[in-house]
């Protein structure tokens, strides 16, 4: 992978924060435009501290970020935040109109674009969130969280960012609207270019969505690579204090019967099994 | 290290032996010393005695470096106000003027009278946010009786200080994170975005409070009946036992005041007549 | 055996709302039960926990209808601060149920809410301090211990008061999977030392279903499924239909049992797959 390639570069970054805590430890990623990535590991481990040096939010206390050419320390961070979106965990903190409309138009009239322009951004990031009209009159406090969720996606959205951070997507969220969520990233990466990363420990997510996983612990990077090589690695997995999923535990439980210890889901499973026969 | 309410004490420390009580009760007392004393070499003397107990406390004393460039600026306040808007009396003394301004004397003296008196108060205050873990605000109300649900406001008021702080940095990012950039714009504008904050921590503290309120009842906290009248154990006090030393303590605060009462009102001790730095800068300056 | 917990024709509409959040729910829960409640957000599980608890109808405008008896005697009849010496709820979120200063005042708050006394005090902090393990935080204040530890002192806090019935609403939602774990294993312990019944309200199956003896769903308010366990999960036909998602081992041998190449019942925990798989490869091998 040659650095023309790379959208985002982060090199030997390390972070304290102010009151000394080392939070990042020499690290060195590249993350290329279209990737789906899931950022892994225990709560203190640097997800979200790394993430938050990726869109400028942080200015790193030595090494470089680099995206999409420009270095963080000296790109000012709303040129920074118009490449990598960042979206919080929790939907309360970032709504602040009172309707929906006028949240998605928060971002683009920061960046001072016409009126005209932001109205066809709002209508846009509302499709594709799939917003109903109905909603748009109404205040975010007042929204399932799902929906306030979909609200804070569309105003990231509207910045049109080319890299979408999403930081905890599924957790507090059933079954059902975990894949929404899910699938609604896998649409904007497959059918809209973004690259998406989510910072998240819900494992069989990973699995399912994910086409390479960073796991993080301590500050430092342990493992980076295709989803699958990860997961079939479960003592590196376990300096995270994470476990695969369930359905790959069952296979790499059964390597001797012929299982994959890289399979990373029910339908890979099956397949498995078929091919025993 | 510790956390107290405005810093840091070292794990080992004497300022752990004393029982809380005492330390609120030094507070509350030698920070009224200052108002009956006018003579402003001995408030610095009171000033140096706190630093010595601080330092005997083991705390930190470069952690008041923060406080210097609060102190010069609020003298510097001080005197000029005095100094242009005191008002003057036939029979103030001129020392010279500047700018067009005239400048009496008995402005100035009066700038440094109470200059002085605030710094010690303010002082006192620091000595006990640096040496007291929030655990000891509590601890020194309840063991005066202060009804439960006074010091249980007073603790959650400072929790949820901590938690609004918190939320108010993330918001902050968030705003960030949207494009929100103050850099360039007016003081006017900066304010009215600013309220902008408000409504996600408002959000945020209304959810809180629910869940809060629900919490609380669960742990079966009743706000009125009979289970509210039931009688608390107070547990954390079993922590904290008052000991000679403690009583020593208290009866040498209280005794030092009321000593200062008699040496200034019987015998006229402090004040500003006979106050020898003052007569001295009286000298220097006119 | 006694029922603690009896629900009767029981519905509660919340003020404002267009329908009821609980619908003609029956229920009966032995002594001693381990119970999950699992069900698609909305459906209900927190209100039915809070119901249980009192704080529906006591905290929240609404509609009741029917009965919600806990050892016999309505949740409405209990005086203030009765009903939560029985029941214990631990919370999903645990920075808003961290009611105190320090670990210790927060595993000392209920237990000087209910009158008890220094000695039973000490005695109680011990045994849940041991339990849970957090012995070393005592002293430590909120914003010091993570959201995981803080989840063990919220459980400590609710022992320490010794309910005989303890509900967890989503207690490990907010939890990295090994913070996840060790609630999880006060659970197991819990189980099998003491008689409380416990209810657990929960996402996260893969846990869940070790522990519980029964297991319940909520949809639309509504009480669609409860049994024992075992029996629970044979209907996935439902509790997929219903958003379930089991967990990937269990799933599997869905998947198969659909395309009719297992026909025995659904294992319901990783072991239990783990042993199956080897029997089941050994007999499709077979010629």
């Amino acid at each position: 992978m040659t650095d023309n390639q790379s959208f985002i570069q982060v090199k030997n970054l390390f972070f304290t924060y102010p009151d000394g805590t080392k939070a990042l430890e020499e690290i060195n990623l590249s993350v290329t435009v279209g990737e789906f990535i899931a950022l892994i590991g225990q709560n203190g481990s640097g997800k979200t501290t790394l993430s938050k040096c990726l869109n400028g939010l942080y200015k790193p206390t030595s090494g470089n970020v680099i995206v999409d050419g420009l270095n963080s320390r000296t790109t000012p961070i709303v040129q920074m935040v118009r490449r990598v979106g960042y979206v919080f965990q929790n939907p309360d903190h970032q709504l602040f109109n009172n309707n929906c409309w006028d949240e998605i138009a928060y971002g683009p009239r920061n960046i001072q674009l016409s009126e005209e322009e932001v109205k066809i951004r709002v209508e846009e990031a509302t499709q594709v969130v799939g917003l109903p009209q109905i909603y748009f009159e109404e205040h975010p406090f007042f929204l399932s969280k799902g929906l306030r969720q979909r609200v804070a996606i569309a105003s990231i959205l509207a910045l049109r960012p080319q890299v979408i951070i999403v930081d905890e997507p599924t957790t507090g969220q059933d079954a059902r609207q975990s894949f929404e969520i899910m699938d609604f990233l896998k649409d904007l990466n497959e059918q809209h270019g973004h690259t998406i990363m989510i910072i998240t420990h819900d494992m069989p997510i990973v699995a399912q969505y994910a086409r390479r996983v960073i796991a993080m612990g301590q500050g430092k990077i342990l493992a980076d690579g295709p989803t699958g090589e990860v997961f079939a690695h479960p003592e590196v997995l376990e300096r995270t204090f994470l476990e695969p999923p369930q359905i790959t535990q069952l296979a790499q439980g059964a390597m001797e019967l012929g299982f994959q210890p890289g399979t990373l889901t029910v339908e890979e499973m099956l397949r498995q099994f078929e091919a025993l026969h | 290290m510790n956390k107290t309410l405005l810093g840091y004490v070292p794990t080992r420390s004497p300022i752990y032996a004393i029982h809380p009580f005492v330390k609120l009760f030094f507070m509350l007392i030698v920070s009224l010393f200052p108002m009956f004393v006018a003579a402003p070499e001995w408030n610095m003397a009171l000033m140096l005695a706190i630093l010595l107990l601080m330092w005997i406390s083991r705390v930190d004393v470069r952690t008041l470096r923060i406080y210097v460039p609060v102190a010069i600026s609020m003298g510097s306040i001080i005197v000029i106000s005095y100094i242009i808007m005191g008002g003057n009396h036939p029979e103030f003394q001129l020392i010279t003027r500047f700018l067009g301004i005239k400048i009496y004397w008995e402005r100035i003296r009066d700038a440094v009278v109470v200059y002085f008196r605030i710094l010690p108060m303010i002082f006192t205050m620091v000595f006990f946010l640096t040496t007291s873990r929030e655990r000891d605000l509590i601890v020194a109300m309840r063991s005066v009786r202060v009804p439960f649900v006074v010091t249980y406001v007073f603790a959650m008021a400072l929790r949820s200080a901590g938690m609004v702080i918190e939320d108010f940095q993330i918001v902050r990012q968030a705003e960030q994170a949207r494009g929100f950039d103050t850099t360039g714009k007016s003081l006017g504008y900066r304010i009215r975005k600013y309220v902008m904050y408000m409504i996600p921590l408002f959000a945020l503290s209304l959810r809180r409070a629910e869940e809060f309120t629900n919490a609380l009842v669960a742990r079966g906290y009743a706000f009125t009946g009979e289970a509210s009248r039931v009688k608390r154990a107070d547990y954390v006090l079993t922590h904290y036992s008052f000991k000679y030393y403690d009583a020593i303590f208290t009866a040498l605060i209280g005794l030092t005041f009321i000593v200062l009462l008699i040496l200034r009102y019987g015998f006229g001790y402090f004040s500003i007549e006979r106050s020898w730095l003052l007569n001295w800068l009286k000298d220097v300056l006119t | 055996m006694t029922l603690a917990i009896e629900i009767e024709d029981y519905s509660w509409q919340y003020l404002n709302t267009p329908k009821p959040a609980l619908n003609h729910i029956n229920l009966q829960v032995e002594e001693g039960t381990f119970l999950g409640v699992i069900g698609p957000n909305g459906s209900g599980k927190t209100s039915l926990a809070y119901s249980i608890d009192g704080l529906i109808p006591g905290q929240y405008n609404g509609i009741k209808h029917g009965q919600v008896k806990v050892f016999g005697k309505e949740v409405e009849a209990y005086d203030r601060g009765q009903l939560q010496r029985i029941v214990g709820v631990v919370f999903s979120d645990p920075e808003a149920q961290f009611t105190a200063m320090t670990v210790e005042d927060e595993l000392v708050f209920g237990m000087e809410n209910l009158g008890m006394s220094i000695p039973e005090i000490r005695e109680r902090l011990e045994w849940v301090t041991e339990l849970t393990g957090v012995g070393h935080l005592l002293l430590k204040p909120p914003y010091e211990i993570s959201g995981g530890q803080k989840q063990r002192v919220a459980l400590a806090a609710v022992l320490a008061m010794t309910p005989q019935v303890l509900i967890l609403d989503e207690p490990t939602s907010m939890l990295d999977p090994v913070s996840r774990r060790r609630v999880f294993d006060v659970l197991a312990r819990l189980k099998s030392e003491q008689r409380n019944t416990i209810i657990v309200i929960e996402h996260s199956l893969e846990n869940l279903v070790p522990l519980a003896s029964r297991m319940l769903m909520l949809s639309d308010g509504e009480l669609t499924l409860e049994g024992e366990t075992r029996e629970f999960f044979q209907n996935m036909d439902l509790l997929v239909a219903q958003g379930i998602h089991p967990p990937g081992a269990m799933r599997f041998y869905y998947e198969l049992k659909k395309s009719g190449q297992y026909p025995g019942s659904l294992p319901i925990t990783l072991p239990e797959a783990s042993q199956e798989l080897k029997g089941l490869v050994a007999r499709t091998r077979q010629p």
